[in-house]
């Protein structure tokens, strides 16, 4: 250290005023007390935990084993929904042999309930009600 | 109460370097004040905080560096809190009554509120604190050689500023 180094350093200090002391350490003590306080109230949250825990607590293992059951049921759930997409996936279409085969399947049966039936109700279903004004324009053409 | 005698021997031990380094940092006696009250609120808070810690000294100026920073920030820019310094002239040095070092004193405070805060804070906790360049670099956050620097050029620019009236009084 040099000489104006030294001669700087001869310079002595401001003193920390003395009031200061109590105020500060009175002021800090505060502050830690109610930060106590604030801890040791309970949050939302620890009380949910502790009510859970005294709930789960007389029978641990039995509790458990019943989620294991849980997550064993999900995970069979969730890999038999993932199978049935590609089930569907699988299924070709209806070749042309089974569509004609359906058709003759479908006029059998239209044969068994009776033809005259079927027209009967082909026509009722072309009849169809419409407004006024269209039902002119159909006369007229 | 164990917490109470804790945070009183703290105070009792380091409140005076604290108050120092955060006059001549801040320049300012209020600011210094609430820096110093934050810095013990947190040290009762938190009681676990210097546990662990080898240097309580160096510690303790790191929070209050710390703190005086984050105040500067919140206050404004840097140049405005220089200005500041400047116009307000606070002292960081005892009164006294003899005129010559009166008057070195106040240009030695003036020259010292003149350098940029970094290189203030080296010098001071170099010169009055007797602190070597790592134990600043650890107190500071900061690498040894820039310590070592920052206090070459903040004592070059004393020396400058200084050098007439030094020279007349010597």
């Amino acid at each position: 250290m040099n000489e104006f180094e030294q001669k700087i350093l001869r310079q002595p200090l401001k003193k920390i005023p003395g009031d200061w002391r109590a105020e500060i350490l009175a002021n800090a003590e505060s502050a830690a007390v109610r930060r106590t306080m604030f801890a040791s109230q309970p949050s939302l949250f620890s009380t949910f935990n502790r009510q859970l825990s005294t709930f789960f607590w007389p029978h641990p293992k039995a509790w458990a084993g019943l989620a294991a059951i849980w997550i064993f049921i999900f995970a069979v759930n969730f890999s038999m929904r993932d199978k049935s997409p590609q089930v569907v996936e699988k299924i070709a279409p209806p070749s042309p042999e089974m569509l004609v085969e359906l058709k003759q399947q479908q006029r059998l049966f239209a044969e068994l309930i009776g033809a005259n039936d079927l027209r009967e109700a082909d026509r009722q279903k072309l009849f169809l009600p419409r407004p006024r004004s269209e039902r002119e324009k159909v006369l007229v053409a | 109460m164990r917490r109470g005698t804790e945070i009183e021997r703290l105070y009792d031990g380091h409140a005076q370097s604290l108050f120092a380094f955060l006059l001549n940092f801040t320049r300012n006696e209020a600011d210094t004040r609430d820096l110093l009250q934050e810095i013990f609120i947190k040290l009762a808070r938190e009681s676990e905080l210097l546990s662990g810690v080898r240097d309580e000294r160096a510690f303790l100026i790191r929070l209050a560096h710390n703190a005086a920073i984050d105040l500067i920030r919140r206050r404004g820019t840097r140049e405005r809190t220089k200005e500041n310094f400047a116009a307000e002239r606070i002292s960081p040095f005892a009164p006294t009554n003899d005129p010559d070092n009166k008057l070195f004193r106040e240009e030695v405070a003036f020259a010292l509120g003149e350098l940029p805060e970094e290189q203030r804070a080296v010098v001071h906790l170099k010169l009055w604190e007797g602190l070597t360049f790592e134990e600043i670099a650890g107190a500071l956050d900061i690498p040894p050689n820039t310590a070592a620097s920052r206090y070459r050029y903040g004592l070059d620019k004393l020396r400058e500023r200084l050098r007439p009236l030094y020279e007349e009084i010597k």
